[in-house]
Protein backbone atom coordinates (compact mmCIF):
# COMPACT_ATOMS: atom_id res chain seq x y z
CA UNK A 1 0.00 0.00 0.00
CA UNK A 2 1.38 3.54 -0.63
CA UNK A 3 0.82 6.00 2.06
CA UNK A 4 0.80 9.82 3.07
CA UNK A 5 2.54 11.68 1.04
CA UNK A 6 3.57 9.33 -2.02
CA UNK A 7 -0.08 8.78 -2.23
CA UNK A 8 -0.79 12.61 -2.48
CA UNK A 9 2.06 12.92 -5.12
CA UNK A 10 0.16 9.83 -6.96
CA UNK A 11 -3.00 11.62 -6.91
CA UNK A 12 -1.78 15.06 -8.75
CA UNK A 13 0.41 12.67 -10.48
CA UNK A 14 -2.39 11.03 -12.61
CA UNK A 15 -4.65 14.12 -12.47
CA UNK A 16 -1.63 16.36 -14.34
CA UNK A 17 -0.73 13.59 -16.53
CA UNK A 18 -4.41 13.20 -17.82
CA UNK A 19 -4.86 16.63 -18.31
CA UNK A 20 -1.35 16.79 -20.65
CA UNK A 21 -2.84 13.69 -22.64
CA UNK A 22 -5.99 15.22 -23.42
CA UNK A 23 -4.37 18.52 -24.20
CA UNK A 24 -2.06 16.47 -27.00
CA UNK A 25 -4.69 14.85 -28.70
CA UNK A 26 -6.80 18.17 -28.64
CA UNK A 27 -3.58 19.68 -30.05
CA UNK A 28 -2.85 16.89 -32.76
CA UNK A 29 -6.66 16.97 -33.80
CA UNK A 30 -7.25 20.10 -34.35
CA UNK A 31 -3.65 20.83 -35.87
CA UNK A 32 -5.25 18.51 -38.89
CA UNK A 33 -2.65 16.84 -41.26
CA UNK A 34 -0.76 19.98 -41.76
CA UNK A 35 1.47 19.28 -38.79
CA UNK A 36 3.08 16.35 -40.26
CA UNK A 37 2.40 16.24 -44.33
CA UNK A 38 4.46 18.41 -46.47
CA UNK A 39 2.83 21.18 -49.10
CA UNK A 40 3.30 23.55 -51.41
CA UNK A 41 1.75 27.52 -52.02
CA UNK A 42 0.20 28.01 -54.88
CA UNK A 43 -2.39 31.08 -55.71
CA UNK A 44 -5.93 31.49 -57.70
CA UNK A 45 -6.85 34.17 -59.23
CA UNK A 46 -10.76 35.29 -60.01
CA UNK A 47 -12.56 37.98 -60.29
CA UNK A 48 -15.24 37.09 -58.14
CA UNK A 49 -14.96 34.64 -55.17
CA UNK A 50 -18.80 34.68 -54.03
CA UNK A 51 -17.57 34.73 -50.55
CA UNK A 52 -15.15 31.83 -50.32
CA UNK A 53 -13.10 32.29 -46.75
CA UNK A 54 -9.78 31.79 -44.99
CA UNK A 55 -9.68 27.75 -44.00
CA UNK A 56 -12.27 26.93 -47.08
CA UNK A 57 -10.87 23.63 -48.32
CA UNK A 58 -9.28 23.25 -52.04
CA UNK A 59 -10.54 19.89 -53.77
CA UNK A 60 -9.01 18.33 -56.34
CA UNK A 61 -10.91 15.80 -58.27
CA UNK A 62 -13.68 15.69 -55.19
CA UNK A 63 -11.06 15.12 -52.83
CA UNK A 64 -9.64 17.23 -49.83
CA UNK A 65 -5.93 18.30 -50.64
CA UNK A 66 -5.61 21.90 -49.32
CA UNK A 67 -7.11 24.80 -47.87
CA UNK A 68 -7.06 28.67 -48.72
CA UNK A 69 -4.54 30.24 -46.31
CA UNK A 70 -5.36 34.22 -47.40
CA UNK A 71 -7.60 35.81 -49.44
CA UNK A 72 -5.88 39.00 -51.15
CA UNK A 73 -6.81 41.74 -53.30
CA UNK A 74 -5.10 43.15 -56.36
CA UNK A 75 -6.00 45.98 -58.19
CA UNK A 76 -4.69 46.16 -61.52
CA UNK A 77 -3.65 49.84 -62.88
CA UNK A 78 -3.35 48.86 -66.67
CA UNK A 79 -6.17 47.12 -67.25
CA UNK A 80 -8.71 49.40 -64.83
CA UNK A 81 -9.58 46.46 -62.57
CA UNK A 82 -9.79 44.33 -59.49
CA UNK A 83 -8.83 40.79 -59.03
CA UNK A 84 -8.93 38.77 -55.82
CA UNK A 85 -6.27 36.26 -55.49
CA UNK A 86 -6.84 33.11 -53.11
CA UNK A 87 -3.36 31.95 -51.43
CA UNK A 88 -3.38 28.17 -50.94
CA UNK A 89 -1.79 25.44 -49.38
CA UNK A 90 -1.83 22.04 -51.63
CA UNK A 91 -0.77 18.47 -50.08
CA UNK A 92 2.85 17.64 -51.89
CA UNK A 93 2.67 14.82 -54.33
CA UNK A 94 -0.87 16.57 -55.47
CA UNK A 95 -0.08 17.63 -59.24
CA UNK A 96 -2.33 20.17 -60.69
CA UNK A 97 -2.16 20.58 -64.43
CA UNK A 98 -2.08 23.54 -66.22
CA UNK A 99 -5.15 22.83 -67.82
CA UNK A 100 -7.33 22.18 -65.08
CA UNK A 101 -10.53 23.93 -64.49
CA UNK A 102 -10.85 26.21 -61.49
CA UNK A 103 -14.12 27.11 -59.90
CA UNK A 104 -15.84 28.17 -56.62
CA UNK A 105 -18.31 25.24 -55.74
CA UNK A 106 -21.25 25.13 -52.91
CA UNK A 107 -20.97 22.63 -50.50
CA UNK A 108 -23.90 21.27 -48.40
CA UNK A 109 -26.90 23.19 -46.89
CA UNK A 110 -25.18 26.14 -45.42
CA UNK A 111 -23.76 26.78 -48.44
CA UNK A 112 -20.22 26.52 -47.50
CA UNK A 113 -17.85 27.47 -50.67
CA UNK A 114 -14.80 25.63 -51.61
CA UNK A 115 -12.49 25.84 -54.45
CA UNK A 116 -13.38 22.95 -56.85
CA UNK A 117 -10.40 21.68 -58.92
CA UNK A 118 -11.18 19.53 -61.84
CA UNK A 119 -8.04 17.86 -63.37
CA UNK A 120 -7.03 18.99 -67.07
CA UNK A 121 -5.51 15.90 -69.18
CA UNK A 122 -2.15 17.60 -69.99
CA UNK A 123 0.36 16.32 -66.88
CA UNK A 124 3.67 17.92 -68.81
CA UNK A 125 2.45 20.98 -67.83
CA UNK A 126 1.65 20.94 -64.07
CA UNK A 127 1.65 24.02 -61.49
CA UNK A 128 4.37 24.33 -59.22
CA UNK A 129 4.87 25.92 -56.11
CA UNK A 130 4.11 30.02 -55.64
CA UNK A 131 2.92 29.92 -59.55
CA UNK A 132 -0.54 31.61 -59.65
CA UNK A 133 -3.69 30.16 -62.21
CA UNK A 134 -6.34 32.23 -62.84
CA UNK A 135 -9.94 30.17 -62.11
CA UNK A 136 -13.37 30.25 -64.26
CA UNK A 137 -15.23 33.28 -61.91
CA UNK A 138 -18.65 31.71 -60.66
CA UNK A 139 -21.67 33.37 -61.65
CA UNK A 140 -23.23 35.36 -59.08
CA UNK A 141 -26.99 34.77 -57.80
CA UNK A 142 -28.39 37.57 -59.39
CA UNK A 143 -27.12 36.89 -62.79
CA UNK A 144 -28.79 33.27 -62.82
CA UNK A 145 -31.82 34.73 -61.17
CA UNK A 146 -31.63 37.54 -63.91
CA UNK A 147 -31.39 35.08 -66.94
CA UNK A 148 -34.12 32.63 -65.13
CA UNK A 149 -36.55 35.62 -65.08
CA UNK A 150 -35.71 36.63 -68.76
CA UNK A 151 -36.99 32.87 -70.08
CA UNK A 152 -39.59 32.71 -67.42
CA UNK A 153 -41.41 35.76 -68.77
CA UNK A 154 -40.84 34.46 -72.40
CA UNK A 155 -42.45 31.36 -71.53
CA UNK A 156 -45.27 33.17 -69.90
CA UNK A 157 -46.21 35.34 -73.15
CA UNK A 158 -45.84 32.27 -75.13
CA UNK A 159 -48.78 30.20 -73.25
CA UNK A 160 -50.40 33.36 -72.69
CA UNK A 161 -51.23 33.09 -76.06
CA UNK A 162 -51.77 29.73 -76.92
CA UNK A 163 -54.08 29.86 -73.65
CA UNK A 164 -56.10 32.80 -75.83
CA UNK A 165 -56.36 30.91 -79.09
CA UNK A 166 -53.48 32.73 -81.04
CA UNK A 167 -51.14 31.33 -83.09
CA UNK A 168 -51.13 27.33 -84.58
CA UNK A 169 -50.64 26.02 -81.01
CA UNK A 170 -53.51 27.92 -79.93
CA UNK A 171 -55.87 26.85 -82.03
CA UNK A 172 -54.64 23.38 -82.19
CA UNK A 173 -56.14 23.71 -78.65
CA UNK A 174 -58.80 26.06 -78.88
CA UNK A 175 -59.95 25.08 -82.31
CA UNK A 176 -62.20 21.76 -82.61
CA UNK A 177 -62.69 21.76 -86.24
CA UNK A 178 -59.76 19.57 -86.88
CA UNK A 179 -61.08 17.45 -84.30
CA UNK A 180 -64.51 17.19 -86.17
CA UNK A 181 -63.75 17.35 -89.54
CA UNK A 182 -61.24 13.76 -88.54
CA UNK A 183 -64.24 12.70 -87.14
CA UNK A 184 -66.31 12.98 -90.03
CA UNK A 185 -63.72 10.92 -92.13
CA UNK A 186 -63.22 8.40 -89.81
CA UNK A 187 -66.79 8.04 -89.85
CA UNK A 188 -67.17 8.09 -93.54
CA UNK A 189 -64.08 5.34 -94.04
CA UNK A 190 -66.06 3.12 -91.99
CA UNK A 191 -69.24 3.57 -93.36
CA UNK A 192 -67.38 3.19 -97.21
CA UNK A 193 -64.38 1.38 -96.76
CA UNK A 194 -64.11 0.70 -100.50
CA UNK A 195 -63.32 4.35 -100.92
CA UNK A 196 -59.31 3.28 -100.04
CA UNK A 197 -58.85 1.29 -102.90
CA UNK A 198 -61.08 3.03 -105.16
CA UNK A 199 -58.87 5.01 -108.02
CA UNK A 200 -60.52 7.67 -109.70
CA UNK A 201 -60.99 8.52 -112.95
CA UNK A 202 -58.83 11.62 -112.72
CA UNK A 203 -55.47 9.90 -111.55
CA UNK A 204 -55.24 8.11 -114.88
CA UNK B 1 -37.48 67.40 1.01
CA UNK B 2 -33.93 68.81 1.77
CA UNK B 3 -33.47 65.90 3.90
CA UNK B 4 -34.49 62.95 2.09
CA UNK B 5 -32.49 64.36 -0.90
CA UNK B 6 -29.50 64.50 1.39
CA UNK B 7 -29.92 60.58 2.88
CA UNK B 8 -30.64 59.41 -1.01
CA UNK B 9 -26.62 61.21 -2.10
CA UNK B 10 -25.00 59.70 1.50
CA UNK B 11 -26.27 56.13 0.61
CA UNK B 12 -24.52 56.06 -3.18
CA UNK B 13 -21.96 57.62 -1.50
CA UNK B 14 -21.59 54.80 1.33
CA UNK B 15 -22.00 52.07 -1.25
CA UNK B 16 -19.54 53.78 -3.70
CA UNK B 17 -16.98 54.04 -0.84
CA UNK B 18 -17.95 50.11 0.53
CA UNK B 19 -17.15 49.12 -3.13
CA UNK B 20 -13.91 51.34 -3.56
CA UNK B 21 -12.79 49.95 0.01
CA UNK B 22 -13.81 46.02 -1.38
CA UNK B 23 -11.38 46.43 -4.65
CA UNK B 24 -8.68 48.35 -3.24
CA UNK B 25 -8.28 45.47 -0.31
CA UNK B 26 -8.68 42.74 -2.95
CA UNK B 27 -6.05 44.44 -5.04
CA UNK B 28 -3.82 44.69 -2.49
CA UNK B 29 -4.21 40.91 -1.17
CA UNK B 30 -3.50 40.03 -4.77
CA UNK B 31 -0.67 42.46 -4.85
CA UNK B 32 0.81 40.77 -1.25
CA UNK B 33 0.19 37.22 -2.74
CA UNK B 34 1.86 38.10 -6.35
CA UNK B 35 4.76 39.63 -4.32
CA UNK B 36 4.38 35.82 -1.78
CA UNK B 37 4.94 34.04 -4.82
CA UNK B 38 8.53 35.27 -5.41
CA UNK B 39 9.65 34.76 -1.32
CA UNK B 40 11.91 31.81 -1.03
CA UNK B 41 11.34 29.34 0.73
CA UNK B 42 9.17 27.49 -2.10
CA UNK B 43 7.35 24.54 -0.73
CA UNK B 44 5.89 22.91 -3.34
CA UNK B 45 4.33 20.38 -1.10
CA UNK B 46 1.48 22.69 0.03
CA UNK B 47 0.44 23.84 -3.76
CA UNK B 48 0.52 19.76 -3.98
CA UNK B 49 -2.28 19.40 -1.22
CA UNK B 50 -4.67 22.27 -2.77
CA UNK B 51 -4.21 20.57 -6.19
CA UNK B 52 -5.29 17.50 -4.84
CA UNK B 53 -7.93 18.62 -2.69
CA UNK B 54 -9.26 21.38 -5.60
CA UNK B 55 -8.57 19.59 -8.88
CA UNK B 56 -8.16 15.91 -8.02
CA UNK B 57 -11.17 15.80 -5.81
CA UNK B 58 -13.49 17.90 -7.94
CA UNK B 59 -12.69 15.75 -11.09
CA UNK B 60 -16.31 13.31 -10.83
CA UNK B 61 -18.71 16.34 -10.40
CA UNK B 62 -17.01 18.20 -13.43
CA UNK B 63 -17.15 14.72 -15.43
CA UNK B 64 -20.53 14.01 -14.21
CA UNK B 65 -21.79 17.79 -15.12
CA UNK B 66 -19.80 17.81 -18.12
CA UNK B 67 -21.01 14.54 -19.52
CA UNK B 68 -24.79 16.06 -19.13
CA UNK B 69 -24.27 19.24 -20.30
CA UNK B 70 -23.01 17.39 -23.62
CA UNK B 71 -26.12 14.77 -23.33
CA UNK B 72 -28.75 18.19 -23.26
CA UNK B 73 -26.96 20.33 -25.63
CA UNK B 74 -26.86 17.39 -28.60
CA UNK B 75 -30.45 16.21 -27.49
CA UNK B 76 -31.34 20.09 -27.39
CA UNK B 77 -29.95 21.08 -30.83
CA UNK B 78 -31.24 17.53 -32.66
CA UNK B 79 -34.68 18.65 -32.06
CA UNK B 80 -34.28 21.70 -34.19
CA UNK B 81 -31.52 20.35 -36.89
CA UNK B 82 -33.61 17.25 -37.42
CA UNK B 83 -36.37 19.35 -38.79
CA UNK B 84 -34.02 21.13 -41.02
CA UNK B 85 -32.06 17.90 -41.82
CA UNK B 86 -28.64 18.83 -40.85
CA UNK B 87 -28.01 16.51 -37.73
CA UNK B 88 -24.58 16.35 -38.75
CA UNK B 89 -23.99 19.96 -37.32
CA UNK B 90 -24.64 19.11 -34.07
CA UNK B 91 -21.10 17.67 -34.05
CA UNK B 92 -19.75 21.42 -34.41
CA UNK B 93 -22.20 22.62 -32.45
CA UNK B 94 -21.51 20.55 -29.41
CA UNK B 95 -17.84 20.86 -29.76
CA UNK B 96 -17.65 24.61 -30.25
CA UNK B 97 -20.11 25.38 -27.22
CA UNK B 98 -18.47 23.21 -25.00
CA UNK B 99 -14.60 24.53 -25.94
CA UNK B 100 -15.10 28.19 -26.06
CA UNK B 101 -17.59 28.56 -23.11
CA UNK B 102 -19.52 25.75 -21.62
CA UNK B 103 -16.43 24.20 -20.45
CA UNK B 104 -14.69 27.22 -19.20
CA UNK B 105 -17.34 28.83 -17.46
CA UNK B 106 -19.03 25.33 -15.68
CA UNK B 107 -16.11 24.13 -14.59
CA UNK B 108 -14.94 27.55 -13.23
CA UNK B 109 -18.52 27.42 -11.02
CA UNK B 110 -18.38 24.05 -10.08
CA UNK B 111 -15.00 24.88 -8.71
CA UNK B 112 -16.31 28.13 -7.24
CA UNK B 113 -19.01 26.35 -5.84
CA UNK B 114 -16.78 23.83 -4.19
CA UNK B 115 -13.47 24.92 -4.05
CA UNK B 116 -13.89 28.86 -2.83
CA UNK B 117 -16.77 28.04 -0.87
CA UNK B 118 -14.42 25.72 1.05
CA UNK B 119 -11.51 27.98 1.35
CA UNK B 120 -13.90 30.86 2.66
CA UNK B 121 -14.99 28.61 5.36
CA UNK B 122 -11.57 27.39 5.89
CA UNK B 123 -9.79 30.82 6.16
CA UNK B 124 -13.07 32.27 7.59
CA UNK B 125 -13.36 29.78 10.86
CA UNK B 126 -9.08 30.16 11.48
CA UNK B 127 -9.87 33.88 10.84
CA UNK B 128 -12.37 33.49 13.93
CA UNK B 129 -10.71 31.69 16.45
CA UNK B 130 -7.66 33.43 15.54
CA UNK B 131 -5.47 30.82 13.84
CA UNK B 132 -3.94 33.72 11.93
CA UNK B 133 -3.02 36.10 14.51
CA UNK B 134 -1.58 32.95 15.93
CA UNK B 135 0.69 32.50 12.60
CA UNK B 136 1.79 35.55 12.68
CA UNK B 137 2.56 35.72 16.12
CA UNK B 138 4.58 32.86 15.04
CA UNK B 139 6.78 35.14 12.44
CA UNK B 140 5.17 33.02 9.47
CA UNK B 141 3.15 35.34 7.00
CA UNK B 142 -0.03 34.33 6.67
CA UNK B 143 -0.27 35.41 2.74
CA UNK B 144 2.76 33.16 2.41
CA UNK B 145 1.53 30.15 4.11
CA UNK B 146 -2.37 30.18 3.31
CA UNK B 147 -3.21 32.03 0.18
CA UNK B 148 -0.39 31.70 -2.48
CA UNK B 149 -0.39 27.57 -1.90
CA UNK B 150 -4.00 27.92 -3.07
CA UNK B 151 -3.66 30.36 -5.93
CA UNK B 152 -1.25 28.72 -7.40
CA UNK B 153 -3.27 25.34 -7.19
CA UNK B 154 -6.53 27.43 -8.75
CA UNK B 155 -4.17 28.40 -11.77
CA UNK B 156 -2.79 25.07 -12.55
CA UNK B 157 -5.83 23.26 -12.00
CA UNK B 158 -8.58 24.81 -13.94
CA UNK B 159 -7.50 24.59 -17.36
CA UNK B 160 -6.91 20.63 -16.69
CA UNK B 161 -10.41 20.21 -15.25
CA UNK B 162 -11.07 22.38 -18.54
CA UNK B 163 -10.05 20.22 -20.76
CA UNK B 164 -11.53 17.02 -18.75
CA UNK B 165 -15.05 19.08 -19.23
CA UNK B 166 -14.15 19.69 -23.30
CA UNK B 167 -13.41 15.89 -23.85
CA UNK B 168 -16.24 14.47 -21.89
CA UNK B 169 -19.25 16.97 -23.31
CA UNK B 170 -18.18 15.91 -26.78
CA UNK B 171 -18.43 12.26 -25.51
CA UNK B 172 -21.58 13.09 -24.25
CA UNK B 173 -22.66 14.31 -27.18
CA UNK B 174 -21.17 12.09 -29.26
CA UNK B 175 -23.29 9.24 -27.45
CA UNK B 176 -26.75 10.96 -27.83
CA UNK B 177 -25.45 11.55 -31.79
CA UNK B 178 -24.29 7.54 -32.66
CA UNK B 179 -26.66 5.83 -30.39
CA UNK B 180 -29.86 7.70 -30.27
CA UNK B 181 -29.87 9.70 -33.70
CA UNK B 182 -27.82 7.16 -35.79
CA UNK B 183 -24.98 9.25 -37.03
CA UNK B 184 -21.84 7.73 -38.04
CA UNK B 185 -19.50 7.59 -35.32
CA UNK B 186 -15.84 8.59 -37.75
CA UNK B 187 -18.46 10.94 -39.32
CA UNK B 188 -18.97 12.94 -35.95
CA UNK B 189 -15.16 12.75 -35.25
CA UNK B 190 -14.64 14.32 -38.13
CA UNK B 191 -16.93 17.10 -37.79
CA UNK B 192 -16.05 17.86 -34.36
CA UNK B 193 -12.49 18.21 -35.09
CA UNK B 194 -13.25 20.09 -38.77
CA UNK B 195 -14.95 22.62 -37.01
CA UNK B 196 -12.36 23.42 -34.06
CA UNK B 197 -10.04 25.83 -34.28
CA UNK B 198 -6.77 26.13 -32.07
CA UNK B 199 -8.38 29.76 -31.44
CA UNK B 200 -11.02 28.65 -29.88
CA UNK B 201 -9.02 26.05 -27.78
CA UNK B 202 -6.69 28.41 -26.65
CA UNK B 203 -8.92 31.21 -25.66
CA UNK B 204 -11.12 28.71 -23.80
CA UNK B 205 -8.16 27.49 -21.36
CA UNK B 206 -6.22 31.30 -21.18
CA UNK B 207 -9.38 32.60 -19.59
CA UNK B 208 -9.52 29.70 -17.23
CA UNK B 209 -6.27 30.62 -15.79
CA UNK B 210 -8.35 34.24 -15.01
CA UNK B 211 -10.83 32.49 -13.42
CA UNK B 212 -8.52 30.65 -11.29
CA UNK B 213 -7.45 33.82 -10.09
CA UNK B 214 -10.90 35.11 -9.09
CA UNK B 215 -11.61 32.54 -7.55
CA UNK B 216 -9.07 32.51 -5.30
CA UNK B 217 -8.50 35.47 -4.39
CA UNK B 218 -12.49 36.60 -3.98
CA UNK B 219 -12.13 33.36 -1.70
CA UNK B 220 -9.42 33.75 0.09
CA UNK B 221 -10.10 37.82 1.14
CA UNK B 222 -13.65 36.58 2.20
CA UNK B 223 -12.13 34.37 4.64
CA UNK B 224 -9.77 37.05 6.19
CA UNK B 225 -12.30 39.65 6.57
CA UNK B 226 -15.00 37.43 8.70
CA UNK B 227 -16.24 39.54 11.24
CA UNK B 228 -18.04 37.69 14.41
CA UNK B 229 -18.34 34.09 15.04
CA UNK B 230 -19.98 30.86 13.46
CA UNK B 231 -22.49 33.20 11.58
CA UNK B 232 -19.73 35.65 10.03
CA UNK B 233 -18.30 32.36 8.49
CA UNK B 234 -21.54 31.57 7.10
CA UNK B 235 -22.14 35.08 5.62
CA UNK B 236 -18.95 35.48 4.05
CA UNK B 237 -18.80 32.09 2.43
CA UNK B 238 -22.16 33.26 1.03
CA UNK B 239 -20.68 36.51 0.02
CA UNK B 240 -18.10 34.59 -1.77
CA UNK B 241 -19.70 32.39 -4.05
CA UNK B 242 -21.95 35.08 -4.83
CA UNK B 243 -19.31 37.37 -5.72
CA UNK B 244 -17.04 34.78 -7.80
CA UNK B 245 -20.38 33.88 -9.79
CA UNK B 246 -20.90 37.42 -10.70
CA UNK B 247 -17.27 37.80 -11.30
CA UNK B 248 -16.75 34.65 -13.35
CA UNK B 249 -19.83 35.80 -15.73
CA UNK B 250 -18.60 39.31 -16.18
CA UNK B 251 -15.15 38.32 -17.00
CA UNK B 252 -16.20 35.49 -19.53
CA UNK B 253 -18.36 38.06 -21.23
CA UNK B 254 -15.12 40.47 -21.33
CA UNK B 255 -13.41 37.66 -22.63
CA UNK B 256 -14.83 36.81 -25.24
CA UNK B 257 -15.73 40.86 -26.58
CA UNK B 258 -12.25 40.99 -25.94
CA UNK B 259 -11.05 37.52 -28.44
CA UNK B 260 -14.23 37.66 -30.80
CA UNK B 261 -14.54 41.00 -31.52
CA UNK B 262 -11.79 43.60 -30.24
CA UNK B 263 -9.51 41.30 -32.04
CA UNK B 264 -11.28 38.85 -34.23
Amino acid sequence: MIFGKTKLELKVGIFVFAGLVILAFFVLSIGKFRTWTSGYQVSFLFDFINGVKVGAPVRFAGMDVGEVKAVGINFLPQEQKTQVQLYSWVKSGVKIPMDSEIWINTLGLLGEKYVEIIPGGDYSQCLEAGQVMTGVDPVPMHEVMRTAKGIVDNLNQTVTKINSGEGTAGKLLGDDTLYNNLEELSEDLKRHPWKLLWKTKEDK
Amino acid sequence: MKIISYSFFISVGRSVRTLLYYLGGLASLTMQTVHQIFVPPFKGYRVMVQIKKAGFDSLPIVILVSLFIGFIFALQSAYFMQRIGSEMYIASLVALALVRELGPVITALVVAGRVGASITAELGSMQVTEQIDALEAFASNPIKYLVVPRLLALIIVLPILTLFADIVGILGGYLICVYKLGISSSMYLQVTFDSLLPKDLNTGLFKTIFFGIIIAMISCYEGFNVEGGAEGVGQSTTRSVVLTFIAIIIADCFFTAIFYFVFP
